[in-house]
């Protein structure tokens, strides 16, 4: 099929396009600078036009979600819309927590197209797989558990750096997982015998390895291998007043580790939902913010990149690999809480969360996200995410945008709607940035698909795939500024007016058109076959004697992702 | 005041699904506009008069005055009252499921029994039941952590299993019996059961007040015994009587006062 996409206000931010009126042509999935007479031209006047959305941080399939739809079935109840007969689309269900499809439909009406699933443990990643085939619209790479797995914390205590990186090569073909995740390195582990670590350098109880050990071996193998994304980190001590200081530190542990040269992203490291890592103080009593010390860090640095995590005021649904702060979350607020073991390699927990805006510590985490969007100079060092479900649903990017487009209606929020915390324990009213549509591009598009090493999406440059969406949006006569348009921007970023999915139209006006099958991204190192052989031959005994699975049922066989792209890595490339 | 009788014309086996027949969404519609409202019988919508005879007598001016009166085999009708706010709605026989779920104002009175989810999650009202009701009266819906949270209840016979569970604030009376786990994960409002209860009220309450007129199968072991009053003021109400008073449940580090009469 081909189309010519005619008169839009195209911002492309990786192409240095900034809202050009210019036509985009697609043909074959991939856009073109010449198509045929026959190609359908979709008129499209000054209407915005911009690379389709690419998350790099959410939860949406694995057993977590499964868990989450299980235990909370109010949340399911309240997100139930049902479509008439002969619709291309079913029914939704779930708010924080929506089933597979109204995953990948509301995604597809946000004008996303690319998505990852941001944890996902290699015990459970065929369970992943299974759901990302039940959603539809979507590429999406999932990022696979690391930080705690006990052949990783092994390799690390023996500072064998070279098995290691055989075993992370090879994992990550077991999981068909695209990159390295740590969560709480070594936290989550100690969870198994009902502990956490404090900080970068206490050690494990068990294995006595740190998580400075841990992510800086990971950051080295991950190098070594040249893994299109760098290490995906969720740091120690989340959500706990005075952690801003081991959010530093773990910034500036890796910046002494050389970027491999095949890479096209510019970080060593991503932290991820740096907004849950910026506290100061001793407890909830005497919390304050701390993004401005990280803030300050990240402006002056070259080696990291971070997604923020923000809050929206919703009542959601937690859900983390870093089980022990589930159970401070449990303690502090009495609700129904569930928590898992996932035998050697991770722990999980899932609680849910009310994020109020007249209570003063959602108030407070609100307005510590807002100040890193707003405080960091150069937003190709950011991404946005609200790590989907934990700060609130991907529902709320389009409303999480009114509120950094428009110091009108930012204001007003801290004047009149929310807590004073937000005020008073934070800088966010130093700030008086507003974005710019090109911001927004960068934010939820090209810099999140830099960020991922992901080359053939997030522009509109030729060769790129053709993931484009369109909003109802006449970018010359309207002022996203005004406080009395947000609610029109929210609306119209929520339902594309187009979202063009490897060239076929999959929105149209808001409703699914097309349903086509969502691919797995995933990672293949090639070159070191022979000697992950040998390694598995040597910790198969260990293997079948700690996991209760045989090794020969673990790995994810290729029919569970059909259908995927592969990014095939060359590790013997010199880098 | 305006009264609206709908008799159901005969038995239906498929329950109706009665939630957008409130008076706050008929008092100002003529017979005409009644006769038409859909309701859902399984998956399959209906005319409103396809099922019931239905008369209108009076003028309403605002919801308040509109009074439904519903008559004929009621035993399949669901969701009588569901989030009603205004008006008084009155049930002349025993109805289904979720009566007065979600309620928040107005009055329903039920002259028969009623199924599970009576005055579910509801937040404000009066829920009278002449007769017995099933489970889960006065809760919170599957999955759901905040129950009842206000208005009132009273039943005139029994009440089944999990009665207020996750109740929040209002007050429940029960005439007759009650079975297990009455008061079941309630932080807050007041209930008083006049007949027996099976065994183990309040497990897991936080706060609220039960008393409990009959007898008791088993207190919880997390309920401490504190002292045995003689007619004791509870809930600005004096309880004639000898009156033990219970805290707990200690396992979830409640502090509700259980109150059982010797």
């Amino acid at each position: 099929m081909e189309y010519i996409i005619k008169g839009g206000i195209v911002f492309d931010p990786l192409n240095h396009i900034d809202g050009e009126q210019k036509d985009i042509l697609i043909k074959d999935g991939f856009i073109t600078d010449k198509v045929s007479p026959k190609a359908k031209i979709l008129d499209v006047t000054g209407k915005l036009v911009m690379p389709g959305g690419v998350d790099l941080h959410s939860h949406i399939a694995g057993p977590k979600l499964a868990t989450g739809r299980l235990y909370r079935p109010e949340d399911t109840r309240r997100g139930i819309k049902t479509f008439p007969k002969g619709s291309v689309q079913g029914f939704e269900t779930g708010f924080s927590i929506p089933s597979c499809p109204t995953t990948g439909y509301r995604y597809s009406k946000m004008g996303y197209t690319t998505v990852t699933e941001a944890a996902v443990p290699p015990l459970e990643a065929k369970h992943a797989h299974e759901e990302i085939d039940s959603i539809p619209n979507l590429d999406i790479p999932t990022l696979t558990l690391f930080g705690n797995n006990w052949f990783m914390l092994k390799y690390v205590k023996e500072n064998n750096l070279e098995d290691l990186t055989l075993f992370i090569s090879k994992w990550l073909k077991l999981a068909k997982g695209y990159g390295i995740k740590i969560v709480n390195p070594c936290g989550s582990e100690a969870w198994g015998w009902g502990k956490n670590v404090n900080g970068l350098d206490d050690p494990e109880p068990h294995w006595h390895v740190t998580g400075r050990e841990v992510i800086t071996a990971l950051t080295k193998v991950n190098e070594k291998l040249g893994l299109p994304h760098s290490v995906h980190v969720h740091t120690n001590d989340l959500g706990h007043p005075g952690n801003y200081e081991t959010t530093l530190e773990t910034f500036d542990c890796v910046k002494h580790i050389k970027k491999n040269k095949n890479v096209n992203r510019n970080q060593v490291i991503h932290c991820t939902h740096v907004q849950f890592h910026a506290y100061k103080g001793t407890s909830w009593r005497d919390v304050s913010s701390g993004a401005t010390e990280l803030i300050d860090y990240i402006n002056k640095s070259k080696h990291m990149t971070c997604d923020i995590g923000q809050i929206t005021f919703d009542e959601t649904t937690t859900m983390t690999a870093d089980a022990p702060m589930e159970y401070d979350l449990f303690r502090l607020t009495g609700l129904k809480w569930a928590n898992k073991d996932i035998e050697v390699e991770t722990a999980s927990g899932l609680i849910p969360s009310i994020y109020s805006m007249k209570a003063p510590v959602s108030a407070f985490q609100w307005a510590v996200g807002l100040e890193f969007f707003l405080g960091i100079k150069d937003l190709w060092k950011i991404g946005l995410t609200t790590d989907s479900p934990n700060g609130g649903p991907f529902i709320r990017y389009p409303r999480l945008l009114t509120w950094l487009m428009s110091n009108q209606k930012l204001n007003d929020m801290l004047d009149n709607q929310v807590h004073n915390w937000a005020t008073n324990r934070t800088d966010i009213t130093s700030y008086d940035r507003e974005y710019s549509w090109n911001d927004v591009a960068i934010v939820t598009r090209a810099n999140t698909a830099k960020i991922l090493g992901l080359t053939d999406r997030g522009h509109l440059g030729i060769g790129a795939k053709a993931d484009v969406s369109i909003y109802d949006i006449d970018v010359n006569d309207f002022d996203t500024t005004l406080m009395s348009n947000a609610e029109i921007i929210e609306k119209k970023l929520l339902n594309a007016l187009y979202t063009i999915k490897d060239g076929e139209i999959v929105v149209k006006d808001g409703q699914i058109t097309n349903l086509v099958k969502s691919k797995h991204l995933w990672c293949n190192v090639v070159g070191l076959e022979e000697e992950e052989e040998q390694l598995i031959r040597k910790i198969k005994p260990t293997f079948n004697k700690y996991y209760t699975i045989k090794y020969e049922n673990y790995g994810v066989t290729n029919h569970y992702i059909k259908p995927d792209t592969r990014f095939d890595i060359n590790c013997n490339k010199q880098g | 005041m305006k009264i609206i009788n709908l008799k159901l014309k005969e038995s239906v086996k498929v329950a109706l699904e009665f939630d957008n027949v409130l008076p706050e969404l008929l008092y100002d519609k003529n017979i005409q506009q009644i006769n038409d409202i859909i309701i859902y019988q399984g998956n399959k919508e209906r005319f409103l008069s396809e099922l019931f005879e239905i008369k209108i007598s009076g003028d309403a001016e605002n919801p308040d005055d509109c009074k439904i009166v519903l008559d004929g085999d009621l035993h399949r009708i669901k969701y009588i009252g569901n989030n009603m706010a205004h008006g008084t709605i009155i049930a002349n026989g025993d109805v289904d499921l979720h009566v007065a779920a979600m309620m928040s104002g107005g009055h329903i009175i039920v002259n028969g029994d009623a199924e599970s989810y009576a005055g579910r999650e509801m937040t404000g009202g009066l829920l009278e039941i002449k007769g017995n009701v099933k489970e889960y009266c006065g809760s919170s819906y599957i999955g759901e952590w905040r129950g009842m949270n206000g208005g009132t209840i009273i039943i005139g016979g029994s009440c089944g299993k999990q009665l207020a569970d996750c109740m929040l604030s209002g007050n429940i009376y029960i005439k007759g019996d009650c079975d297990i786990l009455a008061g079941i994960h309630m932080s807050g409002g007041y209930i008083e059961i006049e007949g027996n209860v099976t065994s183990w009220p309040g497990g897991q309450m936080k706060k609220g007040v039960i008393v409990i007129k009959g007898n008791v199968g088993e207190v919880l072991q997390g309920f401490d015994y504190q002292e045995s009053i003689c007619h004791p003021l509870i809930n600005g109400k004096y309880h004639i009587g000898q009156y033990d008073l219970y805290i707990g449940d200690s396992t979830t580090r409640g502090k509700g006062q259980l109150w059982i009469k010797r």
